[in-house]
């Protein structure tokens, strides 16, 4: 159900980001990230479960990958365009230097 | 229908916290926020003081959130590899034996941000563990109502807790069928001596004493008695860990490790020279704890310390060790050992969910 409704769940993101996402940054304040290119993306992810789940994790690109096709397999409305745009984001700010 | 759900959920989650900027949930807010969604809180070592942990400090962890139900309207499902399925009550419950016993409960991943390189899911540090007194029925007793089959080697426990889509897994755990019918594994209906908040599983959750904390399911709703160890995401993939023997096959763990914590003196602590107690608590999962000792060297050199004060099987135990301290930088350390052979080790190799984190805890003071 979830899948076939996606298209319509993008629609009420990206019209719900105008009323709800300077309120969802502030619930992060705690946890401010940073507004690079991509940014955004990270909101899709508060859907589910708030952004402190996603910005305390530390991976390399094969990681940082896995988790996001992990994500997108439980339904999180992230295209494959937008997958690589959040995918170098999240390596830019989030990388364990070590990690796989 | 999602695309207004996904704007409440925004506005929902954003809404609580503008309200209540210090405290994400009332009475526990001397917790460190891990996760606002799904809720999981982290207890401060200084706020380890007590045997018995209380409530507004204890621990929270959540796979995901579950909606408080009021126990009147709850009841619980007795299915699978059984000759009478049954429906219980909170008062079919209350009509069995009742007891009380202490159980240390641990996060399997408490621990989790000392791995090297970062290990996937919550960042906890030592915080992911409390001692509670917990009231209610043995597990042995209810399953007996449902006439289990010889052929019934499992046992599933899934709460009320839902995942946020379709697709994600179900919360659902299984433990075997000794540890389910073994006398200290019960369905809680209190905590410290009253009934179970919400967010500790209430009104009733199980306890597994002695294996990881996930055992341990918070409002229950299903008890589903297998044939084969539960096959879903939270047994086969998460709460798992490569075999020590091979470590390209992995299992679904099962008993705590053997540890211990310092409590005091804390991190970075200013102490004056002279006679002062080092102290803290250890337990051990399915083995008994055997031994505690204690480095004031960094482990150069160590001294067995004492345990303490009332303890129970499964829970944990208070231990201590006097210490002359002289001026100057020191690393304190605590070790426990158990009866299953095991000690704790100065290193653990790394594995991908960032589980079985017991590698000796060390505090460094300064001693004027």
């Amino acid at each position: 159900m979830w899948r076939s409704l996606r298209p319509a769940a993008l629609l009420a993101l990206t019209a719900g980001m105008a009323l709800g996402l300077r309120l969802a940054l502030a619930s992060a304040q705690n946890t401010p990230i940073p507004q690079t290119p991509g940014w955004e993306l990270v909101m899709r992810c508060v859907i589910c479960h708030s952004v402190e789940v996603a910005v305390q994790q530390r991976f390399g690109p094969r990681g940082w990958s896995d988790t996001l096709d992990r994500m997108i397999k439980y339904g999180a409305p992230i295209p494959p365009e937008d997958k690589e745009t959040l995918l170098v984001y999240l390596l830019r700010h989030y990388r364990d230097p070590a990690g796989r | 229908m999602i695309a207004g759900g996904a704007a409440i959920a925004l506005l929902r989650a954003t809404g609580a916290r503008a309200q209540q900027p210090a405290a994400l949930v009332p009475g526990k807010d001397r917790l460190i926020v891990r996760s606002p969604r799904p809720i999981n809180l982290e207890t401060r070592l200084g706020d380890l003081t007590a045997y018995h942990t209380p409530d507004d400090v204890f621990f929270v962890r959540n796979n995901y959130d579950a909606a408080p139900i009021a126990p009147a309207q709850w009841s619980m499902k007795i299915e699978g590899e059984v000759d009478n399925p049954r429906v219980l009550r909170l008062d079919d419950l209350q009509k069995l034996s009742m007891f009380t016993q202490d159980v240390t409960l641990e996060c399997a991943g408490n621990g989790r941000s000392f791995h090297k390189p970062r290990a996937s899911g919550i960042q906890w540090e030592n915080g992911a563990v409390g001692n509670a007194a917990w009231k209610g029925v043995r597990l042995a007793d209810v399953l007996r109502l449902a006439r289990p089959r010889p052929t019934g080697r499992h046992v599933a426990f899934d709460g009320l807790d839902r995942p946020p889509t379709p697709q994600a897994p179900d919360f659902i755990r299984s433990v075997p069928i000794w540890k389910a019918l073994e006398p200290h594994t019960m369905i809680a209906l209190e905590m410290n001596g009253k009934p179970l908040p919400h967010l500790h599983g209430g009104p009733a959750r199980a306890i597994v004493p002695g294996f990881v904390g996930s055992a341990s399911v918070k409002w229950l709703e299903r008890i589903i008695v297998l044939a084969d160890e539960f096959d879903g995401f939270y047994m086969k993939s998460n709460y798992t860990a490569p075999r020590a023997d091979n470590d390209k096959e992995i299992y679904s763990l099962q008993s705590l490790e053997v540890k211990s914590v310092i409590v005091g003196p804390t991190e970075g602590a200013k102490l004056p020279a002279g006679r002062t107690t080092v102290w803290g608590w250890a337990w051990s999962g399915e083995g008994e704890l055997t031994g505690i000792d204690v480095s004031t060297d960094g482990g150069q050199s160590w001294s067995p310390g004492t345990f303490t004060g009332r303890w129970d099987r499964y829970s944990w135990r208070k231990w201590e060790a006097e210490w002359d301290a002289r001026p100057g930088a020191h690393t304190m350390m605590a070790r426990a050992s158990d009866s299953l052979g095991r000690i704790q080790p100065t290193s653990r190799t790394f594995n991908r969910l960032g589980y079985r984190w017991n590698v000796i805890h060390a505090v460094k003071v300064d001693v004027a």
